[in-house]
């Protein structure tokens, strides 16, 4: 039988994004407790699409990632980078049948700067629509251990 | 290099269905630099295929495991210490490495991720062009060190063909045209007289014709 579970985000964001300290940081996992996983990254551009799945694949229903705004990344074009390798996720979910919907990118704006906060909170509304993930609802596939 | 593409992931799918216990093996030489069968991308298949067991209820073992070099035994034998625990490989090598881990076992089904595509150059982050079909018998000396039959659309030997404008391809106006390149790459080292001779039509026996071709060197091999 299917176990209720607490519906997940998986977010990495850059820590260049306003009020993104280990004091917001932990206030946020504070206040949204095991339905949020936060992953702070040097820069977006770190980001890799391998990151994204795994997250899915292993305790997230939707998995995004916050960038600096276009154009305002410290390291020229990471942001742009990891609109790309969100891009490459969605299409191996798309492969497998899930939603694209179930990984995302938020740029921050470019004249007033959203707090980590603020953007998390959107995300979280912005995923809400989203069911379960199938893959974690299901018992799992993996038949043993090859060790 | 040797360049790849991933297959379509259905398409894989539907190879492996038959088997329950799966390594995932990529490659971390050429289609690693091809970005098709590195350790990223033998990751990102392996976890989208647990994914996708674990959605139809499957009960499948998918394991992941990235060689320097799949294409060479002394590097394929590291499989040993667990090959024995899977029913099926699913290689991320380009078409040799696939067939030398068939090879070394021959009891396991070795299955293709990728389709193998050319020898080529990294061009650009992201592009790869073809630049040498492997002729066995290389020509470049002659032709300013542009080969003809990798580069220009209709592999003429003695060309430009009369289509060539501007310095592009009339085949693809994308593409430069390999015989302007190669004249303007003589014109500079002032060796434009080796296009006085005739070529004649290339010895394709050194490419193909005689089966699998072979490189021996005795001074490389074992005592």
């Amino acid at each position: 039988m299917t176990e209720k579970r607490q519906f997940t985000l998986a977010l990495f964001y850059c820590q260049n994004i306003p009020e993104s300290g280990l004091g917001e940081r932990q206030a946020l996992e504070e206040e949204y407790r095991s339905s949020l996983r936060l992953f702070p990254i040097p820069c977006s551009g770190r980001l890799e699409s391998l990151h994204l799945l795994r997250a899915l694949e292993e305790f997230a229903d939707a998995a995004y990632v916050i960038t600096c705004p276009e154009g305002a990344c410290r390291y020229f074009e990471g942001n742009l980078r990891a609109r790309k390798r969100v891009d490459v996720a969605g299409d191996y979910l798309a492969a497998i049948g899930l939603e694209r919907e179930r990984v995302g990118i938020v740029a921050n704006e470019k004249g007033k700067p959203k707090s980590l906060a603020a953007l998390t909170g959107e995300i979280m509304d912005r995923v809400a629509s989203l069911d379960p993930s199938p893959v974690l609802n299901k018992r799992t596939g993996q038949k043993g251990d090859a060790s | 290099m040797i360049t790849a593409e991933q297959k379509p992931i259905a398409e894989i799918r539907k190879m492996i269905e038959p088997y329950k216990r799966i390594l995932v093996v990529g490659c971390g030489s050429c289609v690693a630099e091809c970005a098709a069968g590195g350790e990223k991308e033998t990751g990102m298949l392996a976890s989208a295929l647990r994914m996708a067991a674990k959605m139809e209820e499957k009960e499948v073992l998918i394991k992941e495991r990235t060689l320097d070099r799949q294409c060479v035994k002394d590097f394929v034998i590291q499989l040993e210490d667990e090959i024995d625990r899977y029913d099926a490989v699913l290689s991320l090598g380009c078409g040799a490495g696939v067939q030398a881990v068939a090879e070394m076992y021959p009891e396991l089904p070795i299955i293709p991720a990728l389709n193998t595509v050319f020898l080529g150059e990294t061009k650009d982050q992201g592009l790869w062009v073809e630049n040498c079909v492997g002729c066995g018998d290389c020509m470049l000396f002659f032709f300013g060190g542009i080969c003809p039959l990798a580069r220009c659309s209709k592999q003429l030997l003695n060309g430009p063909c009369g289509g060539s404008m501007n310095g592009r391809c009339e085949v693809d106006a994308d593409l430069p045209c390999a015989w302007q390149l190669i004249i303007d790459r003589l014109e500079r080292f002032d060796a434009l007289e080796r296009l006085e001779k005739i070529y004649p039509p290339k010895a394709w026996s050194r490419k193909q014709g005689k089966g699998p071709r072979k490189i021996i060197r005795e001074d490389q091999q074992r005592v």
